[in-house]
């Protein structure tokens, strides 16, 4: 190790991870313009929930595939909606499930792996490790159908099953980080001073992972956006409104037939809004792992 | 003998695994899912015939002695016959399962293999403009929808709008030359999509071995860097690299090939699946979940057994 | 001639906060068969000078700032990778401080010897082992025919690092880098390792800088040594005399904070008040003024340089040396 550059690389004044991952990010540019992307996708969407635009989506206004024209930005579909319409609102669609999954998966994963990483090598973890085991084992559309067939149909079905299937990874690093930090001073410290396991995980270890959690929870939300389009085109997805998945899973018969404007509607929003998250998360990444050393 | 007792007992430690995925699934599916004493009959039903249906399905019978039943389905691999076609479905599994394999595996082989290549290449020029674009690849195939990858490619390729190269839909192994033109497009969709997310992974997986002790004594002996690279360093990869290629195997072969053989028409068990999925077959989805677990815990077992041969460390023990 | 003549050497680490001069134009010379101790704490910059020599300071944020490298008459500063491949591990061979991880965990020892050897004499596989099982045998391997097929981790610490010592010397360099190859291990092997340097030394002829921290190792192995503070030499003596007799008031600090048997109680040990300059922001002037007990004025407007001390062998860079 070069302890010129571990010595260059330390503030003097001692900030805390957060501070420099925050001077990290605003210098890392693809970074900064992702973030703006996604704040722009953000903004779309809460316009769409709060009645701003979109709210025609489902309006069957005009002549059917009807061409890209001042009135119908993106044209309409077979049966004559406003694609630019229902592309907005599929904005809202794609934050309200990545945001519900990304936060369930996250909060899930965090509790469990912290869980079985405080108490590793003992029963409690085995069963969770067992657990993560046997959820990862079941291929994910098939617990989607399952829980979907279980629950009757219910809208929810789809969110539950992303939860069931995504926490696992963020439990898995916590885990590793929480085995890791437990056998610290300060833990030791603080089962000296008489805490509870309770108030030592929750109150002082699982802070530690915040980065951690941070990241995966922008990966968890991306993958929820991703499974979603495959869902919705197999039946599993988005039951009402309207979604960019279903948009595309509507726009395959509209290809045959030479008419693409429903399918690249959906396609580039969807690839914009992934595109710039994962940059995000790439950036993020960055920014918090405390070692990476910039060349510039 | 080493290597059997070994597996043997690695066989053993996955049977809790095996259980609790049955078990969920038992619970999802059969359990908590919906009566199919009505969908199963005709019209107009009588009391008998209910009766005699419901004592055939297990109904009337408590939980464990109909979960106990599935297992033993397992363990003889007789699953019944299918609700929908009244095939045998270990005769549906062995119809099935050859089609998924010669559909999935040029895919998945070239996508590790062209995965690992890029990979390497990006990290031996790391920090310069080939390693950018590589990256800049991989984020753009990580960030496309696999089903937008089929549909796009079947548009540029196969249809009239396109260059019309290749079938639409179908499939055909009775040559060698119809098996490629069936094969070709969703080989090509699905390696568009696995180089994304395996290449940045296994530039990570290099990176992290480039940046080790033995690296620098090695430059600092001479060693040239295309030698350090393709020889020293990708040894050292190999536990993770094939710790994640064989995880993927039976995520392939059943999820991969579900949206595959949908689109594309192809008679595989992805096809089957998610025909089961949408008629509620549930012999056939029995089937499928265990054989599912299997493959897991199979493909636990044969990485560990890989781990030996790359990494002298781990023991058998 | 001496084998090696170091010029105002100097290197330099683009960081996000600036750039750190880790190297501050250092000067020296090393004759054939000179073992010479490169001391100081950590940060001084005598690990980055280790590695100038061999051209291996991480490029990307490092470079050589300026300064020349004579080794045998041939300039080392300016020649391209492959040149400078061909004298690692040949002319010039580097050991380095963790023996644990210094070697690759997956091939066998005898391949990872046999690299080198193939690479730079040109042997065949079966000629590169005979010469390895040779060398194992030279640095005190007990059977070396069988450790040869071991992997890195089925030896003791002591053990991987001899392996180590027999390669690096496998080519019969003229000079060795060591980087602190003792200090990972425990004592009683650290004192074997070294004797089994230093015999090996004399066998073979070669000169060696001895990279260290410890003031104890270099009494005992080291002709002459340089100490180093914030990537300028202050002191380059010859050890007894250095030991005597230290010159700057830095040296005199770390040989006075060395706790040891003494004659009379004291109720504190002896220790160098302040601290050492951020690297980033080093001070115009003498580097050690703030911390100086003899500080003068001039000492913070110019840096003060290394001069011989008349009718001594010792140079100090001080304006009032003891």
């Amino acid at each position: 190790m070069n302890t010129v550059l571990e010595a260059t690389t330390a503030n003097a004044h001692g900030d805390s991870l957060w501070l420099k991952a925050l001077h990290k990010f605003r210098h890392d540019r693809v970074g900064m313009w992702s973030l703006g992307i996604v704040a722009a996708y953000a903004l779309i969407a809460l316009g769409v929930m709060l009645g701003w635009w979109a709210t025609d989506w489902a309006a069957v206004t005009g002549p059917k595939w009807a061409p890209v024209s001042a009135e119908y930005w993106f044209g309409t579909n077979i049966i004559g909606q406003d694609i630019f319409a229902r592309a907005l609102y599929g904005t809202r669609t794609a934050f309200e499930v990545g945001f519900i999954v990304a936060l369930g998966a996250t909060l899930l994963g965090a509790v469990l792996g912290a869980v079985a990483g405080f108490f590793s090598g003992t029963i409690v973890d085995e069963v969770v490790i067992w657990f993560m085991g046997v959820l990862d084992s079941v291929p994910f559309i098939l617990l989607v159908a399952a829980i979907a067939y279980s629950l009757q149909g219910s809208p929810w079905a789809m969110h539950i099953a992303m939860i069931a299937t995504f926490w696992i990874t963020t439990a898995r690093l916590v885990r590793g980080e929480v085995i890791k930090l437990k056998g610290l001073e300060f833990v030791e410290a603080a089962h000296a001073i008489g805490l509870s396991n309770r108030l030592i995980i929750f109150r002082h270890i699982l802070p530690n992972t915040l980065h951690i959690l941070l990241v995966q929870a922008t990966i968890s939300f991306v993958a929820a956006i991703k499974s979603e389009v495959i869902l919705s085109f197999l039946g599993l997805g988005v039951k009402d409104g309207m979604s960019w998945g279903l948009m595309i899973s509507e726009s395959t018969f509209e290809v045959l037939a030479g008419f693409f404007n429903n399918f690249i509607a959906a396609s580039v929003l969807m690839f914009g809004l992934v595109m710039a998250f994962n940059l995000l998360s790439d950036a993020l990444q960055d920014a918090l792992d405390p070692r990476t050393v910039s060349a510039s | 003998m080493d290597v059997l007792q070994y597996s043997i007992r690695k066989l053993i430690a996955g049977i809790p695994l095996i259980i609790g995925v049955t078990l969920i699934s038992f619970l999802l599916i059969v359990y908590f899912g919906p009566d199919q004493t009505y969908s199963l009959l005709g019209k107009n039903p009588t009391a008998e015939e209910i009766a005699e249906l419901r004592s055939q399905l297990g109904y009337d019978q408590p939980f464990i002695t109909r979960y106990l039943q599935y297992l033993r389905e397992i363990v003889t691999l007789d699953f019944g016959s299918s609700q929908a076609s009244d095939e045998k479905v270990s005769s549906i599994l062995a119809r099935t399962i050859p089609v998924s394999l010669a559909l999935s595996l040029p895919g998945f082989i070239l996508g590790n293999l062209l995965g690992v290549l890029l990979a390497l290449v990006a990290a031996y020029n790391r920090g310069r403009w080939l390693d950018k674009f590589i990256m800049g690849f991989a984020a753009v195939g990580m960030s496309i929808s696999f089903l937008i990858v089929i549909i796009g490619f079947q548009i540029l390729l196969s249809s009239s709008e396109g260059l019309d190269l290749f079938p639409v839909r179908g499939w055909d192994t009775s040559t060698p030359l119809q098996y490629l033109r069936y094969v070709t497009v969703p080989t090509l969709a699905t390696v568009f999509v696995a180089l994304g997310y395996n290449t940045r992974f296994y530039r990570a997986v290099i990176v992290e071995e480039m940046t080790r002790d033995h690296v620098r004594t090695a430059r600092a002996f001479g060693i040239p860097q295309a030698q350090l690279f393709y020889k020293n360093i990708l040894k050292n990869s190999m536990v993770p690299i094939v710790t994640r290629v064989v995880f993927s195997i039976p995520l392939i072969v059943i999820s991969g090939s579900l949206l595959l053989e949908s689109y594309f028409g192809i008679p595989g068990i992805g096809y089957v699946t998610y025909d089961a999925i949408v008629t509620g077959d549930q012999p056939v989805l029995k089937a499928v979940v265990a054989l599912t677990a299997l493959l897991f815990v199979v493909a636990q077992l044969l990485t560990d057994i890989a781990y030996r041969i790359v990494d002298p460390r781990v023991s058998l023990k | 001639m001496p084998l090696l003549r170091v010029r105002d050497l100097a290197v330099e680490f683009r960081t996000q906060q600036g750039v750190a001069r880790a190297v501050d134009g250092i000067s020296f010379d090393l004759h054939a068969g000179e073992t010479l101790g490169l001391v100081g704490e950590s940060g001084c910059g005598k690990t980055v000078t280790g590695l100038a020599l061999l051209g291996l300071i991480p490029s990307p944020p490092g470079h050589i700032a300026g300064g020349s490298i004579e080794f045998m008459g041939k300039e080392l500063v300016g020649l391209d990778d492959a040149q400078m491949r061909a004298i690692r591990g040949r002319d010039i061979s580097m050991i380095f401080q963790e023996p644990m991880t210094a070697l690759n965990p997956v091939f066998r020892i005898g391949s990872q010897m046999g690299d080198v050897l193939r690479l730079h004499q040109g042997l065949s596989r079966k000629q590169a082992r005979t010469a390895a099982i040779e060398m194992l045998a030279k640095v005190g391997i007990p059977e070396p025919a069988q450790r040869i097929d071991n992997y890195p981790h089925e030896l003791s610490g002591g053990m991987r690092q001899r392996v180590m010592i027999a390669m690096a010397l496998s080519c019969g360099p003229q000079l060795l880098v060591a980087d602190e190859p003792t200090t990972a291990l425990d004592v009683t092997t650290q004192a074997q390792v070294l004797e089994q340097i230093a015999k090996l030394q004399k066998e073979f002829g070669m000169a060696m800088i001895l990279v260290t921290h410890d003031l104890g190792v270099v009494a005992e192995t080291c002709q002459r040594a340089l100490v180093m503070y914030c990537g300028r030499i202050v002191e380059d003596s010859p050890v007894t005399e250095l030991y005597a007799t230290p010159r700057h008031p830095y040296t005199a600090g770390l040989l006075a904070s060395i706790p040891r048997l003494r004659n009379e109680r004291i109720s504190e040990l002896p220790v160098i008040p302040g601290m050492v300059p951020d690297v980033l922001h080093l001070p115009a002037g003498c580097s050690f003024a703030d911390r100086c007990s003899k500080v003068q004025a001039i000492c913070r407007t110019s840096a003060p340089l290394l001069k011989k001390l008349p009718g001594r062998e010792a140079h100090v860079a001080c304006y009032d040396p003891n």
